[in-house]
């Protein structure tokens, strides 16, 4: 794979959060937010069965059928068929700007970029976002509730839960008629997997928990979501506040 | 005449001596480091896993600050740590860290380092950078660093809003948990064992 693709695949991990590892006994955590950690890890191990024995075999199969151009044109077909949520939610958290981009880059690419296949709005000053309902709820305020993990789907949390709702009810494909759905959903499962296969392999290589490793991994890539980009303490002042931390630093 | 010379001469040794001299600030310590990682990428398949791994390990161990990682990353385990076993930890930690940056910046792809800011934080600083894609993309990197003596050494990597140390704090934290601090150690060398075996 070509390096671009090696460096965002530790974000799209964190992104679309993949649920796979191998099977640990549950341990209590204090700041882990996990009080289900035990049925979690359950649903976590049956997902990374499925996945290692159905949908990566699959994805690898997709990739090596598939032309690099296609697959791009797949993905970015499928971005904007989901594209109707991101704008409801600069809707919600009164963004006019990006509104205002997002509107347009939805129109753009869905006429001229026919149907989404091809991405003319970036060029033309409107760029991607990335919002959904998990991180409006987070910019009201309300608190991430407990982590979880549900069959089929990747890392969640109670807050995240209505968003997952949220994002099949503003796709258009789930409107057309099952014969049309049911392929595009097959095929947008088969792209999602094989756009994160790059990440996986990075996760089966760094991770000595996997399914600690994702669960850290998603909640801080939501809070860093939420904010944009710019979490307000960053992880950074933790290390320097507590009295023990503190000490640490003395020893300099 | 003389002043011309002196002030070349001057220039000269400033321009030779900058790198080798130990960062006065912050963002040098990052740039330091980039500018190993921007070789290791353009050295890429030439220079094979084993010698991406062999120049960078001796950047890595003067950018970052392995002993004060260490601890942050063990966190309540490291008080009970025999001072033998502390000592291997921060050696296989270290050479983890030299396996994982040599496995992932093997290519180079017209890609460039920016640093955007710098800032105080108590008696740390952050440098934000980001890492740019020839189509535009960016990946957020941003470092959190404490003084040592002269020099500024990288205590914390934050990767699109990912902190390398609360992850590895909970991620070893479970492990300790289950296998303790030996068992710890023990994965870590295989993990660096698996990156080795993997490549040529």
């Amino acid at each position: 794979m070509h390096q671009k693709s090696k460096f965002h695949a530790m974000a799209a991990l964190l992104a679309a959060g993949l649920v796979t590892g191998c099977a640990s006994a549950p341990e209590g955590n204090g700041d882990s937010n996990d009080p289900m950690e035990g049925m979690n890890r359950k649903f976590y191990n049956f997902n990374d069965a499925l996945d290692r024995n159905f949908f990566e075999p699959v994805a690898r199969g997709y990739v090596k059928v598939t032309p690099d151009p296609v697959r791009s044109g797949v993905s970015r077909f499928f971005n904007n068929a989901s594209y109707l949520n991101v704008i409801a939610n600069d809707l919600l958290q009164g963004k006019p700007t990006q509104l205002a981009q997002d509107t347009g880059r939805f129109v753009v690419n869905s006429t001229v970029g026919v149907g989404g296949l091809f991405d003319p709005a970036t060029k033309l000053g409107m760029p991607e976002h990335d919002e959904d309902l998990g991180q409006t709820l987070g910019t009201y305020g309300v608190g991430e509730g407990a982590y979880l993990v549900m069959p089929m789907m990747g890392p969640n949390s109670l807050r995240d839960l209505p968003g997952t709702a949220a994002s099949v009810l503003l796709n258009p494909i789930n409107y057309l008629s099952f014969p049309i759905t049911f392929p595009l959903g097959a095929l947008a499962a088969i792209n999602t997997r094989a756009n994160l296969l790059e990440a996986s392999s990075i996760r089966d290589q760094a991770a000595l928990d996997p399914y600690t490793f994702v669960r850290e991994a998603y909640r801080q890539q939501r809070e860093f979501k939420i904010y944009d980009g710019n979490p307000p303490n960053d992880d950074f002042e933790e290390y320097f506040e507590s009295e023990a931390d503190a000490a640490i630093l003395k020893i300099y | 005449m003389f002043k011309l010379l002196s002030l070349t001469l001057a220039l000269l040794v400033t321009l030779v001596c900058a790198p080798l001299a130990r960062a006065a600030e912050a963002r040098q310590t990052v740039e330091i480091l980039h500018a190993a990682l921007l070789e290791a990428m353009k050295g890429g398949a030439e220079l094979g896993y084993e010698g991406r791994r062999k120049q960078l390990a001796p950047v890595l161990n003067e950018v970052f600050d392995f002993q004060t990682i260490s601890r942050l990353v063990t966190g309540r385990h490291w008080a009970g740590m025999s001072e033998a076993q502390r000592e291997e930890f921060v050696d296989v930690f270290a050479q983890l860290s030299a396996a994982t940056y040599a496995e992932n910046f093997d290519a180079f792809g017209g890609e460039k380092f920016e640093t955007r800011a710098s800032e105080k934080k108590k008696n740390a600083e952050v440098v934000r950078t980001v890492l740019l894609a020839p189509d535009g993309d960016e990946v957020s990197l941003n470092y959190l660093l404490a003084e040592q003596g002269e020099a500024w050494r990288i205590v914390n990597v934050i990767a699109e809003g990912v902190s390398d140390i609360s992850l590895k704090r909970t991620e070893y934290a479970a492990v300790i948990g289950r296998e303790g601090v030996g068992g710890l150690i023990a994965k870590l060398r295989a993990k660096v064992a698996s990156y080795e075996s993997k490549k040529p």
